[in-house]
């Protein structure tokens, strides 16, 4: 049996998808250290191992992502838009036209023709305000871990307002709600309506008929996912491993 | 207890020993004055700027269309102190801010015009603290450039009031280096179609042929006007085969950028000349066929050496720029001259028109010609998408992106807005967003 693996390099986590054709083997992630080489070689290794299988047995290898370049695994490199349109598009049977993707450092908004090709796209420039690394500072600031952000926010009882993505100034703002003694519940409520609120601005006014579908990792939170519907109007797609669309892509790229 | 071990004991009471001077220790500063500090700073941003500058002068140097004759710009590139300049050209500099200011006047006048501009990361550093955060990089870098090399800061300056950022500039370098150089105004109406505006505009010019005569301290012959005005003229001639080059694959992007750069470093009929026999060169050499990747044109905010940044980029994610509208480079002056009447009055009339109506800056009001351009450059250059670099803090090209963005699509034109600064940080997403954009041209999924 011979495989192909994607890898996705991105700013907080290596994730890579090993896949038969078009179906997906094998999926898993690493958080980025130093090193992106020799921790890329062993998630694959693990890959391999769990589906019983030798290094052999991968004919082909794609990497995207900030890391791309660094991963001497990989014969054939394609950019994180387009490896994201084309995991996506494949995942949504064709459905998707607006993909935001929240990463690490970035925020991406992708529109897509209807034969899945890149017609448009944005990119925040560099600045980390609503992207992983927002989230990340928020859960270092309130003690409190991402993967509760979803049910917190839900425990919410009273609108507030974050008036800032700006990593710095929402720092700031947080550190003076807390001390007028706002739950962490309303702060994080509040901080998935200003994240939403950054991408409803990027995303200017374009038509989001079909609605949108969002992947990268800050997808699986439920509560920014609602925050994200209120905000654009429109429903709000997402997968059930959405962190592994763009590294699909990236295997799609090296053909069928 | 007896008296006697009472005192034994107190030869171990804790002497008394005051911290307050343990507190007081400090460590020799390295920096003794302001002044020291100012002189220390100013030698670290030179470090930095020549770092700056060998990389972009390696990175040209290592261009697969490097070819000897193209070592006379490298080393133009690497000095550009005014004195350097000056004592190449064996005349006098007079220093320009923008474009519209007619070089044929300086160059009749026994002068050498000489653009003042900075693209370096570490000039604009250096000022950043002294200006507000959204300023045009290019000015804060001259600001600091003026401190680095007082000798530029002497002498003549002569500025239009295109931007707003230039017209404030002398204010702003009076807190640098107050009471050094004098500057003469050159008055642009921003409107080009109205009479009184052109007609605004050619006293404008009249006043600076007069104020070129003060300065040389004689006549301007008319000859040496007709001769200037077909200098000019030849090296439109030659920037015209240079763009064929580049056209049709024989010049990167990188290498006409950079002779582009180099134009005010020399005299103008030896940087003529130079392109002249590069282009024969290039002609000489059969097309490398048919142009690979991604054709775009790019326009937007101009690029200086050694900020290479987005010149990199492009060529790194494979798009073949084609042709472009910055000010730094097809735009360094409005085309040559055509002119029918010879009289003193005739020729300069003629000036005022091409600097005044050939400039497509976004400064101006009525510029509908900026998008007919960029039309009727895709039909001679056939590309498929156009870059619009905007550099944080050039208010003019950034609001004008909005609407070209809008009319080339509706002519079927993709369209990428880049904004950034100098410094490098931003490189990976730019590069991101430029590999996806070709790829987007190319239709390839």
């Amino acid at each position: 049996m011979t495989i192909k693996a994607g890898f996705d390099l991105g700013s907080t986590a290596i994730k890579v998808v090993l896949a038969d054709g078009e179906k997906i083997l094998w999926s898993g992630k690493t958080p980025t250290a130093p090193g992106q080489l020799t921790l890329a070689q062993e998630l694959l290794g693990k890959g391999l191992a769990e589906l019983g299988l030798t290094a052999d047995s991968v004919s082909q290898v794609a990497a995207t992502g900030y890391g791309k370049r660094l991963c001497g695994l990989a014969e054939a490199q394609i950019d994180e838009i387009r490896a994201n349109s084309l995991g996506l598009f494949r995942l949504s049977e064709g459905r998707a036209r607006h993909i935001v993707n929240i990463g690490g450092q970035d925020i991406k908004l992708i529109r897509l023709d209807d034969r899945g090709l890149v017609s448009d796209f944005k990119m925040n420039d560099k600045c980390a305000a609503g992207t992983g690394r927002f989230f990340e500072l928020v859960a270092r600031l309130l003690d409190t871990p991402i993967t509760e952000f979803s049910r917190l926010s839900q425990e919410s009882t009273e609108n507030i307002t974050l008036n800032s993505t700006c990593v710095v100034f929402a720092e700031s703002e947080m550190v003076s709600l807390m001390a007028k003694g706002v739950g962490n519940s309303d702060i994080i409520k509040a901080l998935h309506a200003a994240v939403a609120r950054r991408v409803a601005a990027m995303m200017g006014r374009s038509d989001l008929g079909e609605g949108v579908w969002l992947d990268g990792g800050p997808a699986m939170n439920r509560a920014l996912v609602e925050a994200m519907e209120d905000e654009l109007m429109t429903d709000v797609f997402v997968l059930e491993k959405p962190q592994y669309t763009v590294a699909y892509g990236a295997v799609l790229s090296l053909g069928l | 207890m007896t008296d006697r071990q009472v005192n034994d004991v107190s030869q171990f009471a804790v002497k008394s020993h005051d911290a307050t001077k343990d507190v007081q220790k400090t460590v020799t500063p390295r920096t003794s004055s302001p002044g020291d500090r100012r002189a220390r700073l100013l030698a670290k941003t030179q470090e930095r700027i020549a770092s700056e500058e060998k990389i972009v002068l390696d990175w040209l140097r290592n261009q697969p269309d490097y070819r000897p004759s193209l070592a006379y710009f490298l080393e133009l590139l690497s000095d550009r102190r005014i004195a350097a300049i000056e004592s190449r050209c064996q005349r006098k500099a007079i220093r320009l801010l923008c474009n519209q200011i007619p070089l044929e006047l300086i160059l009749a006048a026994g002068f050498q015009p000489f653009k003042v501009v900075s693209g370096s990361s570490a000039e604009a550093s250096y000022s950043a603290h002294n200006w507000p955060a959204l300023m045009c990089p290019l000015i804060k870098g001259i600001l600091t450039a003026l401190e680095l090399d007082p000798d530029l800061a002497q002498g003549a300056w002569v500025a239009p009031t295109s931007c707003d950022w230039v017209v404030k500039f002398w204010e702003a370098r009076q807190r640098v280096m107050a009471g050094t150089g004098q500057i003469q105004w050159l008055e642009l109406p921003h409107l080009k179609n109205r009479p009184e505006s052109q007609k605004r505009w050619l006293e404008e010019v009249r006043a600076f042929h007069r104020y070129l005569e003060k300065l040389k301290g004689g006549k301007i012959a008319r000859q040496a006007l007709i001769q200037s005005i077909e200098a000019i003229n030849r090296a439109w001639t030659a920037i015209i085969s240079l763009k064929k080059a580049r056209r049709d694959g024989r010049l990167s992007l990188g290498w006409f950028l950079a002779i582009m750069g180099a134009f005010f470093l020399d005299r103008l009929e030896r940087w003529t000349s130079q392109v002249e026999s590069l282009v024969l060169e290039l002609e000489r050499e059969p097309t490398g066929g048919e142009v690979f990747g991604a054709r775009v044109f790019l326009a937007g905010s101009p690029i200086f050496f050694p900020n290479f940044k987005a010149p990199i980029l492009l060529e790194t994610a494979g798009l073949k720029v084609v042709a472009d509208d910055l000010c730094s480079s097809e735009r360094i002056f409005p085309g040559g001259q055509v002119f029918e009447d010879v009289s003193e009055y005739g020729l300069l009339a003629s000036l005022a028109g091409r600097y005044h109506q050939g400039c497509l800056c976004p400064t101006f009001g009525d510029n509908e010609r900026r998008v007919n351009n960029i039309l009727s450059q895709r039909r001679e250059s056939s590309f498929q998408g156009v870059v619009f670099v905007v550099l944080k803090g050039c208010h003019p090209y950034d609001l004008e992106s909005t609407t070209i963005e809008e009319t080339l699509k509706n002519y079927g034109l993709r369209f990428l807005r880049l904004e950034t600064d100098y410094a490098p940080e931003d490189r990976q997403n730019l590069l991101t967003r430029l590999e996806a954009f070709g790829h987007s041209l190319s239709g390839v999924r």
